[in-house]
C-alpha cells in the first residue's frame, strides 16, 4: 500500500505522533503492584467485560420467557447457532450434546471478549493477553484429552495419531514425534497463539489508523489533512472488520475446539 | 520504534497476575454458563417444545374428534334415508292394496246388486205370468163365449172346449 509507505516515512520523522507500540498489551499495573492479583488496563477491560457479560446474560435469563421478546430471540438465535452449526455440524448431535454448554461458553465469552477491542473507551480485547487465550485452549486441551480415554480409549487415541495406517515404516521416526508435539503443543498453542494476535493485529491497525487522523487532522494542520481524511475513513472500515473478525475468531476457535474433540473420538 | 520499552517475546511470556485473572474469570463465566444461564434456556426451550408438542397433540385430538363426528352423522343421516325410502315404500304398498280392497269391494257389491236386481225381475216376471195365465183365461172364455154364442149352450162341450184352450195355454210358455 503506497499509504504505508508515506505513513512509515511520517513516523520516523514526528516524534510526536503516537505510534501504538505493542507496550500497549504489556501496560502497566495499578493495583496489587508486584503480586499475583496485580491488575493492569487489560485485565480491567477483561473484568468489566465479565461483569458485563454476566451481568446481560444474567438479566437475560432471569426475564426469560417462553414466548421470546426481541432481544431474548436474539440471545436464543445465538444459542441455537452454537449448538447446531458448530457443535452438531461437527460432530452430529449424539455425541455433541454432552459438549453444547462448554462451546457456547467458550463462543460467547471469546465473542464478548474480542468486541471489547473496538468499544470506545475500553479499545482493547480482553483477549489481548496471552493467558486468556491459553485458558480456553488448555481447556480445549483437557477436554480432548478426556475425550481420548473415554471415546478411544488412551492407546487407541495415541496409536491413531502417532502411527497413521499407510505410512512407510521409515517415515515414523519423523511422524511419529511431529504428530506428538501436534497433539500435546501445536493444538492449544495454535487455538490460543491465533486468537492473540488477531487481537493484537487487530487493536494495532486500528489504533494506528486513528492516531494517523489525529495527527494529520488536527494537530498537523498542513497539506497532510486530506491524508489524515483517508486514515480516519480506513479506520473506520477496519473498525468494522474488527467487530467481524471478533465474531469470526469465536467461531474459529469454538469450531476448531470442537474438531479437536472429535477426532479423540472413534470414527463412525 | 526505538521507543520499544518490551522485546516482542514478552508478549507471549505470562505474568503471573495474567495467569490468575485469566484463569479466575474463566471459572467465574464457566460457572455462570454451566449453573445458570445454559440450564435456564435449556428449561425454557423444552417447556416450549413441550408446549408446541402438546399444541400439536390437541389439534390432533380436535381433528380426530371432527372426523368422527362427521362418520357419525354421515351414517345417521343415510339410516334415515334407508328409513324414509322404506317409508315411502311401506305407504306405497298399502296404498295400493287399500286401492285393490276397494276395488274388490266395489266388485262384488256390483254383483250382488246385479244378483239382487235379476232376482225380483225374474219373480216379477213369474207373478205377472200367473195373474196373465188367470186373467187370460177368463178372457178367452168370454171371447169365445161371444164367438160362438148358441153353440156353446151345452155345459159339456163348453168345459172340453175350456180345458183344451188352457191346455195349449201351459204347452205354449213351456215350449218356449
Amino acid at each position: 500500500m503506497a499509504g504505508a509507505v508515506t505513513l512509515a516515512a511520517a513516523m520516523t520523522t514526528l516524534a510526536e505522533f503516537e505510534v501504538p507500540t505493542i507496550d500497549d498489551f504489556l501496560p502497566d499495573t495499578f493495583v496489587f503492584q508486584g503480586t499475583p492479583f496485580a491488575i493492569n488496563r487489560i485485565i480491567m477491560v477483561r473484568l468489566i467485560a465479565t461483569v458485563v457479560l454476566l451481568l446481560v446474560l444474567g438479566i437475560t435469563a432471569r426475564r426469560a420467557k417462553l414466548i421470546p421478546g426481541r432481544w431474548q430471540g436474539a440471545v436464543e438465535w445465538l444459542l441455537e447457532f452454537v449448538r447446531n452449526n458448530i457443535v452438531y455440524e461437527v460432530m452430529g448431535s449424539e455425541r455433541g450434546r454432552r459438549y453444547v454448554p462448554m462451546i457456547t461458553t467458550l463462543f460467547l465469552t471469546i465473542f464478548a471478549f474480542n468486541i471489547c477491542g473496538i468499544i470506545p473507551g475500553m479499545n482493547i480485547a480482553a483477549t489481548a493477553t496471552i493467558m486468556m487465550p491459553v485458558c480456553f485452549a488448555l481447556w480445549t486441551f483437557v477436554q480432548y484429552w478426556i475425550a481420548a480415554c473415554r471415546g478411544k480409549g488412551l492407546g487407541r487415541f495415541l496409536k491413531d495419531e502417532l502411527l497413521p495406517q499407510g505410512v512407510p515404516i521409515p517415515v515414523y521416526v519423523l511422524l511419529v514425534p511431529m504428530q506428538l508435539i501436534d497433539i500435546v503443543l501445536i493444538r492449544p498453542l495454535s487455538l490460543a497463539i491465533r486468537l492473540f494476535a488477531n487481537m493484537m493485529a487487530g487493536h494495532l491497525i486500528v489504533a494506528l489508523c486513528f492516531a494517523a487522523t489525529q495527527y494529520f487532522l488536527i494537530e498537523a494542520h498542513n497539506a497532510m489533512a486530506a491524508f489524515g481524511a483517508v486514515t480516519f475513513v480506513f479506520g473506520f472500515i477496519m473498525t468494522l472488520f474488527e467487530a467481524f473478525v471478533a465474531a469470526l475468531q469465536a467461531f474459529i476457535f469454538a469450531t476448531l475446539s470442537c474438531v479437536y474433540i472429535n477426532l479423540s473420538y472413534p470414527e463412525e | 520504534m526505538e521507543t520499544l520499552a518490551v522485546e516482542g517475546i514478552d508478549l507471549f511470556l505470562p505474568k503471573s497476575f495474567d495467569i490468575f485473572w485469566s484463569a479466575v474469570i474463566l471459572v467465574i463465566v464457566a460457572i455462570f454458563f454451566y449453573k445458570f444461564f445454559l440450564p435456564k434456556f435449556q428449561s425454557i426451550f423444552d417447556e416450549r417444545a413441550a408446549k408446541i408438542e402438546g399444541g400439536i397433540a390437541k389439534a390432533e385430538q380436535a381433528q380426530k374428534d371432527a372426523d368422527e363426528a362427521k362418520a357419525k352423522y354421515e351414517a345417521q343421516l343415510s339410516n334415515a334415508r334407508v328409513e324414509a325410502a322404506k317409508i315411502r315404500d311401506d305407504a306405497r304398498a298399502e296404498a295400493s292394496h287399500i286401492i285393490a280392497d276397494a276395488r274388490s269391494r266395489a266388485e262384488t257389491e256390483a254383483a250382488q246388486v246385479t244378483a239382487n236386481a235379476q232376482r225380483s225381475i225374474a219373480s216379477q216376471q213369474q207373478q205377472a205370468l200367473v195373474s196373465l195365465k188367470g186373467e187370460v183365461g177368463v178372457l178367452a172364455t168370454a171371447l169365445a163365449g161371444k164367438i160362438l154364442g148358441a153353440k156353446l149352450e151345452s155345459g159339456d162341450v163348453q168345459t172340453s172346449m175350456i180345458d183344451s184352450l188352457i191346455d195349449e195355454l201351459d204347452k205354449e210358455p213351456a215350449g218356449k
